[in-house]
């Protein structure tokens, strides 16, 4: 990076970071939650569309994640950092052992196999009451503890998702400038190609599985802390659908779509509730709009500025 | 027996609308290569039309489920040209398509109908007894429209030069172009037939359930489960994937409950797409 860029991101972060200082109306620090939480699933999904494999089991295991956090701390008295590492561990344990059987089968397949995998999970937080509460849930869940310091104020949020997103961005970002980036690219590049080098296709993309839904358990984690109540419902498909959205919006190619994809759609069904359904059908306009004109995500505006 | 033979009659009459729901679902895959997460919007506008066709206005009930069928193929062939157009070619580009479409036009009917449920008055009532068994009229009704149904769309398939245009881009696209089928124009008929398809089938099962907004998201899953069964893109595939989802849900609803029915119903899927990405009667794509 040029210094004259490192000096602007560090003052944007600096700005975005201390906004809260500033800004005290709780409503437009939720949205900035709710922001880092969809920047933190959307990064998650974007290292899967990396591979190629678009998995829509992701909502359930951002759901797994919630009540695995929820259920260490309030059943088993796990302070909230091992619950949140655990509810990580979830989410991956999920991947390790249905990834290998479920990446034998690719594009429409895996993405409908996955389906109907999280349709079973969600099912089962449907079903399975004493563990999961059934259809009402979990409720009670208590605000995170990290070793003394307590995480209790929508302010405290903010920062800790903010920190939880700029993490997360940045070992995205560090993992594709990697060897492993190279590797991925290649994978979906060309298998065979790649299988002629020594790799082993399903073993990396289930290690990639396995990281994907260790991010999004993480985020699950700390919805279920901050809302304090969770339920099925918060869990289906739209979780996913809502992440591939901004991916799509922000543009696949870099991480930094999936960061500008969720800085624009996130507030939209959050802002003007009353208007909800209003927001909704503008939200479906907005991505019909964004693939007719925009395949390539927001992200593309600026190559298509520079060509000028 | 009788138990049986009773699940196996509610599975028949519940299995023909899965069947309808399939049946376009894997028409559109299969010719543009479509996920078409819209289709159970397309099935919730279908029973709107009959709120406000029979409900509302009165109408009569056949006619109703006709012009649903129109209403909703009119809104598919708009729906094709505008977006799904634009997207051809590009897998992830068109699921999210129908995403987007699906977002809007069910914001759309609660923004217009309101959130609540609405009941329709049924056109027939009561039920008959073939020996033991229990069979109420309308689900009936439900089971003899969507056989009709489904013997028109055969027809159509199989005899008229559109259908074997669309049998033909769905087999393989290039080939069919080589023979003179223009491409864009099937995916046209494709999207049509297959939106007229789910209209019809919210058409039918509109006074059988409530209708609301979300009425069409579970018939949705169901023609997913079927269609992944039989096999993306097989016909074949989704008549005899829809029959046997929908008696084997009825078997272990009636056994065990509707949820842990559904769980049973898609683990089943998963094993077959293990075994199987295929589905049952599928071919195997290059």
């Amino acid at each position: 990076m040029k210094p004259a860029n490192v000096i602007y991101t560090v003052l944007l972060l600096a700005v975005v970071g201390g906004a809260p200082f500033i800004i005290h109306d709780a409503y437009l620090i939720h949205i900035g939650i709710m922001i880092f939480l969809g920047i933190v699933v959307a990064l998650s999904m974007n290292l899967m569309l990396k591979l190629g494999q678009l998995t829509l089991a992701h909502g359930a295991f951002f759901g797994l994640g919630a009540y695995a956090s929820a259920l260490f701390v309030m059943r088993l008295q796990l302070p909230f950092p091992v619950a949140f590492l655990l509810a990580g561990g979830s989410s991956a344990l999920m991947a390790a052992i249905f990834g290998p059987v479920f990446l034998r089968v690719k594009g429409v397949y895996f993405a409908l196999l996955t389906f109907a995998f999280g349709q079973v999970l969600n099912l089962i937080f449907q079903e399975w009451v004493d563990l999961f509460g059934g259809n009402n849930g979990l409720f009670g869940i208590p605000k995170p503890n990290i070793f003394g310091l307590r995480i209790v104020t929508p302010q405290d949020f903010y920062f800790f998702t903010f920190i939880l997103a700029t993490a997360v961005y940045l070992f995205i970002v560090a993992l594709y400038k990697s060897r492993i980036g190279s590797i991925i690219a290649a994978l979906d590049e060309s298998e065979p190609l790649s299988q002629s080098f020594g790799l082993n296709p399903l073993a990396w993309r289930t290690a990639m599985f396995v990281v994907s839904s260790f991010i999004v358990g993480l985020a699950g984690s700390v919805y279920a802390h901050y809302v304090g109540i969770i339920s099925p419902e918060a869990f289906t498909f739209w979780v996913v659908v809502d992440a591939l959205v901004i991916n799509v919006v922000g543009g696949l190619a870099l991480p930094i779509g999936s960061v500008i994809g969720a800085v624009l759609l996130v507030p939209l069904p959050e802002l003007l509730r009353d208007t909800q359904q209003f927001q909704k059908l503008l939200f479906g306009i907005i991505v019909m709009l964004a693939l007719i004109f925009l395949p390539q995500g927001v992200i593309s505006l600026k190559r298509i500025f520079r060509s000028k | 027996m009788n138990l049986a033979m009773q699940i196996a009659a509610n599975g028949l009459m519940i299995g023909l609308v899965y069947v309808l729901m399939a049946l376009g679902f894997t028409m559109i895959f299969g010719v543009m290569r479509i996920v078409n997460f819209a289709h159970g919007t397309l099935y919730m506008v279908g029973g709107y039309c009959v709120y406000l066709l029979y409900g509302k206005l009165s109408f009569n009930y056949g006619l109703t489920i006709v012009a649903a069928g129109a209403a909703v193929g009119l809104i598919g062939l708009v729906a094709e040209r505008l977006l799904f157009r634009r997207t051809m070619g590009n897998e992830l580009s068109g699921m999210i398509m129908a995403l987007a479409l699906a977002i809007a036009l069910q914001a759309l009917a609660q923004i217009i109908f309101g959130p609540d449920e609405h009941t329709i008055p049924r056109p027939v009532s009561g039920a008959l007894f073939i020996g033991e068994i229990f069979i109420p009229k309308d689900r009936l009704v439900v089971g003899g429209g969507a056989l009709a149904i489904l013997a028109v769309f055969y027809w159509m398939l199989k005899y008229t030069r559109v259908g074997l245009g669309m049998r033909a881009a769905a087999q393989d696209a290039e080939i069919a172009a080589l023979q003179g089928i223009h491409p864009k124009r099937m995916y046209a008929y494709a999207f049509v037939v297959g939106s007229v398809l789910a209209g019809l089938a919210g058409a039918l099962m509109a006074p059988i359930y409530t209708i609301d907004p979300h009425m069409g998201e579970f018939p949705m899953l169901k023609a997913f489960v079927v269609v992944i069964l039989g096999g993306l893109g097989s016909i074949p595939g989704a008549v005899l994937g829809g029959l046997l989802i929908g008696i084997i849900e009825s078997g272990f609803a009636t056994i065990l409950g509707a949820t842990k029915a559904a769980i049973i119903s898609f683990s089943l899927v998963i094993v077959v797409i293990m075994l199987r990405p295929q589905g049952l009667l599928g071919k195997v794509t290059r």
